[in-house]
């Protein structure tokens, strides 16, 4: 039957149909070609009978011929080779009748495969409809798992994917509750060995764990398994399995359907993907959208306070009858200004630190003498901080950029902390690490990246004044230097903002 | 029955809080201070001002609060806050500011305001001299909170 082609089966059909005398049907059906031949071997069998007798009848007669060739053997011979004909046409008939019934049991099988192949085929269609009728991956994985469990008549499946480099999870699983969260290794089992091969595999009864190495044995064996690989435009993005128990076993056949739905379920899964990155970008977009919004309302709300002091300041100070309190109200200008200048030059080192290549090249500065002239100036202003530095330490580093790492660190602590503020510098042979601590309530470890967010204030900040800019430009500024910031406990409570730079090599040393 | 109106301040800038206090006793106040919201709360308690001068965002608890426990106690309270929004604003009449000024502004606009907050109150009038008072020592700066 192989290479059989439909159309050239019908064709044989109706001519062997012409040849045998089925001419009333368009497709003679496999009883009728049976009925056809018990018609023609009954005929054959009473022409024989009577052939027979009509022989005996002529044996036994014993007058004188009609004519002169009319004569008994005439007759006997006549009769014997009529027969013989008739029985020549019967055998021809039989065996295009045969044959007929061969082409009929052929078309039989190939209308029954056709409409196996139209069933997958429908089966597939409605699977990638409702493959891409939703856009959740995990929606997405369930309705792969199922159409092809339901299309392979599968009992138990899992879908796994790539979610770490050459590294397989299961991302949905039925019927095989273990396989849940499982992640295996490209190469490992057979899951792994089809991510790294691409290849589909089909396997029946227990894998070989020679074959397979890293193969989890299952505790109820199937009776085939087939896993092929989900790859899209060239990259692969998990592989599917499908089990089935024992009383069915998958095809070679069932194998290339399957490696066929795999193809229309990668794109499905890559869809979704790409959805749900979509929403992720989107929420983060929105997400910043809003603390920007927020952030403008902190800004303008943070520089409303020192213009209001601003200006009843000078109101104050325009009149005569107040004159006592000039040299008062003339500081809190000043100081109110300083804020606004402080404020300003917080949002430009925002924006510097965010662009490379603003700050200078490093050069070899003695970090312990500059906390020491930073805790100075702190202590001019009431703000005292006790300094822990051995006498020189050289990093690499640009001293201004520095110095307001120090100057956001040390007013953070003055800012949202308790006293006593306290600046650390110590080292471990490679790094310079400069810790400032304070002894207010400290930072919840889970809310110490927070903090090195833009635009980010703690609940608890609330209330004080600030725009939640310190710690980032903190960080940008030192990372622009090389180094690395972290907030970890103080060993008596409180927070302790460390910064790690590295230590000026010898020849840099001038 | 008291000469002076007694306006609770309630502020926690030092600096905006000692102008307040000058230019209203100037204007013919008897002022108290605080700077922050449970300070605020006990004064308001211990002291039954008249008028309280409220910013909205401050330490321990926030100006909100204080504006709906003196909504409470029939206190007008003038909102002074930087919080420019239009639903900031209308939280604060909901929970009965008698009025909402915008940092920053003019000390001028101020004073008129909590004069005719008081003045609304019908008793202003009959109770206080809208006139130049002896004014305490400016410089005496700001109670402990």
């Amino acid at each position: 039957m192989d290479g059989a082609h439909p159309s050239s089966v019908s064709d044989r059909i109706r001519r062997e149909a012409k040849v045998v005398g089925l001419r009333g049907f368009s497709s003679p059906s496999l009883e009728a070609v049976e009925r056809r031949r018990m018609q023609l071997w009954i005929l054959t069998a009473v022409l024989l009978v009577s052939v027979s007798g009509a022989t005996a009848l002529l044996s036994m007669w014993g007058g004188e011929p009609l004519r002169f060739w009319f004569t008994p053997r005439v007759l006997r011979w006549g009769v014997v080779l009529l027969s013989l004909a008739f029985c020549s046409y019967a055998i021809e008939k039989e065996l295009h009748l045969r044959k007929l019934a061969r082409l009929l049991i052929d078309e039989r099988v190939l209308t029954a495969a056709l409409s196996n192949r139209l069933r997958e085929v429908s089966a597939l269609l409605e699977a990638g409809k409702a493959m891409n009728s939703v856009l959740e991956l995990d929606s997405v994985l369930d309705i792969i798992l199922g159409g092809a469990l339901e299309l392979l008549l599968g009992t138990s499946g899992s879908i796994m994917l790539v979610d770490a480099p050459k590294q397989l999870t299961a991302a949905c699983v039925r019927g095989n509750e273990r396989a849940r969260d499982r992640a295996v290794p490209f190469g490992e089992g057979i899951a792994g060995r089809v991510a790294l091969d691409r290849e589909p595999l089909l396997i029946h009864g227990r894998a070989d764990a020679e074959q397979f190495p890293g193969l989890v044995d299952r505790t109820e064996p199937v009776e085939s398994a087939m896993c092929v690989p989900l790859v899209h435009r060239e990259e692969l993005l998990g592989v599917l399995n499908i089990n089935t128990d024992a009383g069915h076993r998958f095809t070679e056949y069932d194998l290339r359907a399957l490696s066929l739905f795999a193809e229309q379920a990668a794109g499905a899964i890559a869809n979704a993907r790409l959805y749900e990155a979509e929403q992720a970008r989107v929420a983060e977009l929105t997400e910043l959208d809003r603390l920007k919004s927020e952030f403008v309302a902190l800004v303008s709300h943070e520089l409303r306070t020192p213009l209001t002091s601003i200006l009843s300041a000078s109101g104050t100070l325009q009149r005569p009858d107040l004159a006592e309190t000039r040299d008062e109200v003339a500081g809190i200008i000043e100081r109110q200004a300083r804020r606004l200048a402080q404020m300003l030059e917080n949002l430009l080192d925002t924006v510097r630190s965010e662009q490379p290549g603003v700050l200078p090249k490093p050069s070899p500065v003695d970090v312990a003498e500059l906390v020491r002239e930073a805790a100075g100036d702190f202590e001019l202003v009431g703000s005292p901080v006790e300094v822990e530095a051995p006498a020189t330490l050289l990093v690499r580093g640009d001293a201004y950029t520095l110095r307001r790492v120090l100057d956001n660190l040390l007013d953070n602590a003055h800012k949202y902390g308790r006293p006593p503020v306290r600046a650390v510098v110590r080292t471990d042979g490679s790094t310079a690490i400069v810790s400032v601590i304070d002894r207010g309530a400290g930072i919840p470890s889970e809310e110490r990246e927070l903090v090195f967010e833009r635009f980010s204030r703690l609940e608890r900040a609330e209330g004080r004044p600030g725009l939640g800019l310190g710690l980032p430009i903190v960080r940008g500024l030192v990372t622009a230097c090389g180094g690395s910031v972290w907030i970890e406990d103080a060993p008596a409570g409180g927070t302790a903002v460390c910064i790690s730079l590295a230590l000026c090599p010898d020849e840099e040393k001038v | 029955m008291r000469l002076r109106p007694h306006v609770l301040i309630v502020e926690d800038d030092p600096d905006t809080l000692l102008l307040f206090r000058v230019n209203l006793e100037h204007a013919g106040f008897m002022t108290s201070l605080a700077a922050d919201g449970g300070t605020a709360l006990r004064r308001m308690e211990a002291e039954g001002p008249d008028l309280i001068l409220l910013d909205l965002m401050l330490p321990v608890m926030d100006g909100w609060a204080v504006l709906a426990q003196a909504g409470g106690r029939d206190v007008p309270v003038v909102v002074c806050t930087a919080k420019a929004g239009a639903e900031d604003r209308s939280r604060a009449v909901r929970l009965g500011a008698a009025a909402y000024i915008t940092k920053p502004f003019d000390l001028h606009q101020l004073i008129d305001t909590v004069w005719s907050v008081l003045e609304e109150r019908s008793v202003a009038e009959s109770h206080w001299v809208r006139a130049e008072l002896e004014v305490e020592s400016p410089t005496a700066g700001i109670e402990p909170t």
